[in-house]
């Protein structure tokens, strides 16, 4: 499969096979995920968006008889090299789940605690960041006077973005969405589509959705599955208005998936 | 309208047909098995009030005196009935217990939950389980036999002693702590782990300050009860923690707890009168302070569970909480001078995991040698004295001659009695509550008393059985009344396990059945109760397993003196537990070996009750195709 020319992306993936036990669910993925803009993955179920996603913070391993082959590039380091310590690459690509998923903390406890495991304790500083890391998800101004309360207490939408604030505040680079609007009402998802638009100028994000218009409507780039494999990448302008591949045509078009 | 002529228009009326009369009758019947709960609990309650207010109108006792006094001598010319001894006592035993219990408990179900690969579980869990079912007695015999003289030898602990007593109970009450908290912690979602791994936490990380919290309340649960079983503990401590009633907080020293005194009144060794009725107020105080913390525990686990979901109103109760729990977190930092930042490098990180996962599969450890430790010591003492002799001669008072046959046969007999009783109460109750019973006030009334007696200690079911059953019903100190006994206080196990299987048949199946015109008696018993019959027979057996090693229930009405088997249902009996308790601490050590063997054919006993249920648990499963 071609790659996109010029660019030198920032994350790298080159031949990338994974395997759950027997199912070999990515089939030689190669393809760029460039600094400081939106990639969206996109296809059918089950095509392997989310495993793919899940390689790139090494959150597959996680998973019982999950095997993963190939390298991934960042910052001149296979990070899927055995002396990368998974721990320490998930400071710096983070992470937002399909469903919004705080700790039944509060919400200011929420966001402290990434903090905290990185060794900052000191009140002050603590109430900054959670502060700038709810301002950074457009949450703030919505609750800044609830922050002792249970984070179970918020809207979905609002919980989405407090699991957004949370992994902003540790300060990645590299931000990974699975799908993180499938559980939301439209406005919460224009919400969170604005902020993604935000976020692009501080983080690379790379966003795996099964709703099509959102893909054109927020990433610059976009790569489809099917099956396992990357069928196509390119310029989000391109993919949906002119794809080069059929089944790539065959899927915009909605006649299939 | 209604049916009547037979002729062709009655297939119209069909639809009109009244339920028959069998099915009422039969609805009917177990609507009164499930109410024998409520029953029983008023024939509780009304025991020990009884029993106490002719203790408090005896002359010589000033209730006043009997809440704040702090000499307890019930016998002598002077009695003083000053209960404070006795609360000292069981809150040094039972707090002891808690105190070394909780916190093994909970890093071992931590490890096991969290840590732990399938084959450690595998080997674990069941040794978790075997560790439940050894009955008291023998963790008493243990306690008196074997850690005493240990702390007599090398702390100059007396004869009798907490300590002894406080160190057995913690692994007595590890296995409620370890279940429960291990299904607390495995229930908390992945995906609540999962979030904390993508921010770059470690798995100790993780494990401690994520899914502890989100299982804090099974965790608080499981330590509630875990007391509440310390506190209702009788066997033990009336064989090591003494008989003295002593204001002390040393466990060096001998102490009584209260269901050490009613026990004590229970063998005779208080003379009869007013020191006597005064084991009810003590039971009293006990049901009393037991039923407290039961309640405590369920209110506390479902405030944390509504707590976690709720908005704004929070109640004073949980606001204090929080309250409470932010200056201990404060405390906690402090103390570990966490004011400041701190560069922790992930080195750092992962030795604190290294030791923090160390630490709790050593507590791990300590239980699984603890049982091996029991186990060996009492098979090392025990198994030179089983012979045919043995188990064929009758008990005599020259310990070279003395046999368990009788006393294996009044056992065996209390058992088979106990089945005959608490089988259709038990079974019937489950099945009303979970197929007819509709979600009314009395239906949540009747659920509530259940889970309330079985939390009541078993010594007040003895007290329960001896007014009632012995003297109330005439029955004597008889195997009828030692097996209605037995039989209402395993009741609420039976409860519990037949509606768990009852549970486990699918809907669809009475949904199909009810579908083609059943009525729900029909549906019930052709196609739930065949399927539940394994699962309900599993806990049945499991509860007679209990049943048979039970001693303070039968204290008050089993017989030591007996010569022969009971050859009728109101005969006196001798049973396992019993001979086992009083050759303990029989003043010729030689009766000690006896006791050993004892406990060994009780256990074998019980090992083989045990098998049973699991092989038809195992086979009923393997054949369950849906």
């Amino acid at each position: 499969m071609e790659n996109h020319d010029a660019v030198k992306g920032t994350i790298s993936m080159r031949d990338l096979n994974v395997y759950y036990s027997e199912k070999h669910a990515i089939i030689d993925v190669s393809m760029d995920v460039l600094e400081k803009k939106v990639t969206a993955f996109i296809g059918p179920s089950g095509c392997g968006k989310s495993t793919l996603l899940r390689a790139l913070n090494r959150m597959n391993e996680e998973i019982e008889g999950c095997r993963t082959e190939g390298k991934i590039f960042w910052k001149d380091v296979n990070i899927l090299d055995a002396s990368v310590d998974p721990v320490a690459l998930r400071s710096k690509i983070g992470m937002v789940f399909q469903k919004p998923n705080p700790f039944p903390k509060s919400v200011y406890e929420n966001i402290a605690y990434g903090l905290k495991i990185h060794g900052i304790h000191d009140k002050n500083k603590l109430d900054e960041l959670v502060e700038k890391s709810l301002k950074a998800a457009a949450l703030w101004s919505e609750i800044s006077d609830r922050l002792d309360e249970s984070a179970l207490s918020l809207s979905g939408g609002q919980q989405q973005r407090l699991c957004i604030a949370r992994a902003l505040a540790i300060e990645p680079e590299v931000i990974l969405m699975d799908e993180p609007c499938s559980a939301l009402d439209p406005i919460a998802t224009a919400k969170i589509e604005d902020l993604i638009n935000d976020l692009k100028k501080k983080y690379t994000v790379v966003i795996v959705t099964h709703n099509m218009q959102q893909a054109a409507r927020v990433s610059d780039f976009t790569a489809y599955m099917y099956l396992g494999k990357m069928i196509e990448y390119g310029d989000t302008k391109q993919i949906f208005e002119n794809p080069r591949e059929e089944l790539t045509e065959n899927y915009i078009t909605g006649r299939f998936g | 309208m209604r049916t009547g002529k037979k002729s062709s228009s009655e297939e119209k009326y069909l639809f009109f047909r009244k339920k028959g009369i069998k099915e009422q009758v039969i609805v009917w019947l177990l609507f009164f098995t499930a109410s024998i709960a409520v029953v029983v609990s008023a024939a509780i309650i009304y025991t020990l009030v009884e029993g106490s207010i002719g203790f408090f109108f005896n002359p010589s006792v000033n209730i006043i005196d009997f809440f704040t006094g702090t000499k307890w001598a019930p016998s002598g010319l002077n009695p003083s009935f000053g209960l404070l001894p006795l609360l000292s006592g069981t809150m040094l035993v039972a707090g002891g217990a808690l105190l070394i219990g909780a916190p093994l408990g909970i890093a071992a179900a931590l490890y096991l939950s969290e840590f732990a690969n399938k084959k450690v579980r595998s080997v674990v869990k069941p040794i978790i389980e075997v560790l439940a079912g050894i009955p008291s007695i023998v963790y008493g015999f243990f306690a008196l036999l074997v850690i005493s003289p240990i702390l007599q030898q090398y702390f100059g602990a007396s004869y009798f002693n907490a300590a002894s007593a406080i160190i057995v109970m913690a692994i007595m009450i590890l296995p409620i702590i370890v279940s429960i908290s291990d299904d607390s912690m495995k229930a908390v979602p992945k995906h609540l782990r999962e979030a904390s791994l993508a921010m770059g936490a470690t798995k100790w990380e993780t494990s401690v300050k994520v899914v502890m919290p989100a299982a804090s309340s099974g965790i608080i649960a499981s330590i509630l009860l875990g007391l509440a079983r310390a506190l209702g503990e009788t066997m033990v401590v009336v064989l090591a923690a003494g008989s003295i009633a002593k204001f002390t907080i040393n466990p060096l020293e001998e102490v009584q707890t209260m269901t050490a005194y009613i026990a004590q009144v229970a063998t005779g060794d208080i003379p009869p009168g007013v020191a006597v009725s005064a084991a009810f107020a003590v039971g009293l105080v006990l049901f009393v302070i037991t039923y407290i913390i039961n309640l405590i525990a369920g209110r506390v686990v479902l405030r944390i569970k509504r707590g976690g979901a709720a908005s704004g109103k929070k109640s004073r109760i949980a606001q204090y909480i929080k309250k409470v729990s932010t200056y201990f977190n404060r405390l906690w930092n402090l103390l570990l001078r966490r004011t400041r930042d701190k560069k922790t490098s992930l080195q750092h990180r992962y030795l604190v995991g290294k030791i923090g996962k160390t630490s709790i599969a050593t507590s791990l450890l300590i239980a699984v040698v603890f049982l091996v430790l029991l186990i060996i010591s009492v098979f090392q003492q025990g198994i030179p004295g089983i012979n045919w002799t043995f188990l064929t001669s009758f008990p005599s008072s020259i310990p070279s001659k003395a046999g368990i046959y009788p006393v294996i046969l009044g056992s065996i007999y209390l058992v088979c009695l106990t089945l005959i009783f608490a089988v259709p109460m038990g079974v019937g109750a489950a099945i009303y509550l979970n197929e007819f019973a509709k979600d009314n006030r009395y239906t949540r009334f009747l659920r509530r008393i259940i889970q309330n007696l079985a939390g009541v200690p078993s010594i007040v079911f003895g007290l329960v059985g001896l007014a009632v059953f012995s003297r109330l019903f005439g029955f004597g100190p008889s195997l009828l009344a030692g097996s209605l006994t037995l039989a209402i206080m395993i009741l609420p196990v039976i409860v519990v396990t037949t509606e768990e299987s009852l549970k486990s048949v699918p809907d669809s199946f009475r949904e199909a059945s009810r579908g083609l015109g059943a009525t729900k008696w029909q549906t019930v018993r052709h196609h739930v109760l065949p399927h539940a019959v394994p699962g309900t027979l599993t806990g049945v057996i499991l509860a007679l397993s209990r049943a048979i090693g039970e001693t303070a229930p039968i204290l008050f009405i089993g017989s030591l003196f007996a010569k022969t088997a009971p050859s009728s249902i109101l005969d006196s009996f001798l049973a396992l537990p019993i001979t086992i308790f009083y050759w303990t601490r029989h003043p010729k050590i030689q009766f000690h070996d006896l006791a050993a063997s004892t406990i060994i054919v009780l256990l074998i006993i019980l090992l083989s009750m045990n098998f049973v249920a699991i092989i038809i648990r195992q086979r009923s499963q393997s054949r369950r195709n849906w």
